[in-house]
Formats: C-alpha cells, structure tokens, sequence
C-alpha cells in the first residue's frame, strides 16, 4: 500500500528537490502544501503517513503547524526539513513533536537513514 | 530578467544561505536568530531607496558594505536600523557602555559574518568561487535616501536579495542586501540555471 506524503514548503523548488531526494521506486502518493495553513487543510481532507515540514513560511509557519496538529489531534511522522540549522530550532521541533531534523539542502543521504529508522523504507 | 523559476530557485539558494549565516550569528551572539523568507527583487536604480525604506523601516540607518568579486560580482550591504546595536555588546563580552569607535567596530565584525556566511551559502550552491574585499562603514546614521547616493549606484537594474536576521530576545534587527548590476545578473541567472537542472 502506498505511503501518504505531505510535502509542505512556500518555495515550489523546495518541494521539487526535496521529492527528487525521495527514494526511487518507493510506493508513495504525494501531496503538496505551500504553508501550514493548506497543510492541516490537507490532513483534514485525508490520510497523511509522512510529513515533510519546512519552518520558515508565510502564514503559518512550521512550529505553528505543529502546535495546531498538537491541538487537533492530527498525528503522523513529521521530518522537519529546514534551511534553519540553529541547534535550539532543531531541539524546539522534536519538542513540539517532529520525529526528525534535516538540514536544507535534502539529499538521500540524509533521508534514507531517517526513513529506515521510523520503518517507513525497508 | 528572471523567471519566475529562478526567482523561485533563487529564494530557495537564499534561503540556505541566509540558515547558514542565522547559525552562525547564533552561535557567535549565543541567542536564538529569528530569520525571515528571503525576497528578490529586481529593481531600477530609483525604485531602490524606497525598497530600502520599507525594509529597515527607520527613518536612519548606519550601513556597511562589502565588495564580493570572482566567479559573481556586486555589493553586499548590511543595514542597521536607528537600534544598532548598543544590545549587542553585553553579548560580545563587553561589559560597560561602549564608545562609539567600538559600536562601529561590532557593525563591521557582525557585517562580516553575516555576508561571509550568506553570500559563502548562495555561491556554493551555484558552484561559484566568490571573495571578499574588507567591509566598510558606508554610512553612520543617515537617511535611507542617502544610502545609494554614497554607493555609486550606475546600474541599468539590480538584483535586490533581501534577508532579515532579528534576535528572539532582543531589539536588534539588521538587513542584508545584495545588489548585482546587470551583467552580473544575467551570469548569476546561467548559474541558477544550472543549478535547476539538477531537479
């Protein structure tokens, strides 16, 4: 059965490189967010498996985004995928409830060894 | 000048580095760096200043420049509002009030840094060999107006690459800016290029 990934990033190149970073012939259905806002709107209309989080986006940001999954309930594994590498952004997400941090830019790397670790890539 | 994709890949170039510099800032000031979305502009000479006035959003600045030249070619200008950073100095280990030979002295040093990592993030992602001349004080308290005035501006447009660095728990923001003439433009525009095709 397919893993459902939402890819939530504003900048439409972020989302490209990162689904090019995906692993090849993986059984994935991808959606795509272009902020926090659109991705719980997402997650409501349907099932998520895997989130892929940027933090830094116009209208709700990516803490943001994870308080209000917090609120509503809304669970999956979230990777959060940043351009902002401050130590204390990454401890504040896995506080708030990412299961991973991976600094921009992705690559499959960084990926593969994460997506093994939470079962979702044999 | 730029497509909307090379705009687009071009934030997202900007993005990293801009991350890059926040760490580095973070680490230097021990303060959580709260960043911005880069935006690019491309600009005529006289849409600049006021861009700039809405960016710093103070009626004077202090500003430092820093030449960039190799593979890419322009000025990076680094931008503090009326606050500077009187803040900043407890946190650099000074501890008494410093004098304002010393505030200058912290302008140029947080410039540096800042440029150094940003603009050092961006051209390695286009695989380009940059260097840097030695930052200087542009510009000490003065209205945003003046800025381009004291810059020589004489390009037909400029790249405008605007990135915002603001401390969590103190009032000090600055701005970096990166203005590119437009030849220069056209040969950062290749590079993006070749940067997308890899996606």
């Amino acid at each position: 059965m397919a893993i459902s990934i939402l890819v939530v990033d504003d900048s439409p190149m972020a989302r490209k490189m990162l689904i090019k970073a995906l692993p090849a012939h993986w059984n994935v259905k991808i959606t795509q967010a272009g902020n926090g806002k659109e991705a719980i709107a997402e997650f409501r209309a349907g099932k998520v498996d895997l989130m892929f989080l940027d933090l830094t986006m116009p209208e709700m940001d990516g803490y943001q985004t994870l308080e209000a999954m917090r609120n509503e309930g809304l669970k999956c594994v979230v990777i959060v995928v940043s351009a902002d590498i401050q130590p204390i952004a990454q401890e504040r997400v896995l506080k708030a409830g990412a299961a991973a941090f991976i600094k921009k830019p992705v690559d499959i790397q960084k990926l593969e060894p994460i997506l093994r670790q939470f079962g979702l890539l044999e | 000048m730029l497509t909307k994709d090379q705009r687009d890949a071009l934030q997202e170039i900007a993005n990293i580095g801009m991350g890059q510099a926040g760490e580095v800032i973070a680490r230097v000031l021990n303060e959580f760096v709260t960043l911005s979305i880069p935006r690019v502009l491309i600009l005529k000479p006289n849409l600049i200043a006021p861009a700039l006035q809405r960016i710093v959003n103070s009626e004077a600045v202090s500003a430092v420049r820093q030449a960039f030249h190799g593979n890419l070619r322009g000025e990076a200008l680094v931008l503090f509002g009326a606050q500077r950073c009187n803040d900043l100095a407890g946190l650099m280990g000074y501890e008494e009030k410093i004098d304002h030979a010393t505030e200058m002295e912290i302008l140029l040093d947080i410039s540096n840094i800042l440029v150094g990592a940003c603009l050092g993030g961006i051209a390695k992602q286009v695989n380009a060999d940059i260097g840097f001349s030695a930052p200087s004080l542009m510009a000490d308290h003065v209205p945003v107006n003046e800025i381009l005035k004291i810059s020589d501006v004489s390009w037909e447009c400029a790249l405008l690459l605007e990135v915002n660095f603001k401390l969590e728990k103190l009032s000090f923001a600055c701005h970096l800016i990166i203005l590119m003439p437009e030849n220069e433009l056209k040969t950062f525009a290749g590079k993006i290029d070749r940067f997308m095709e890899a996606f």
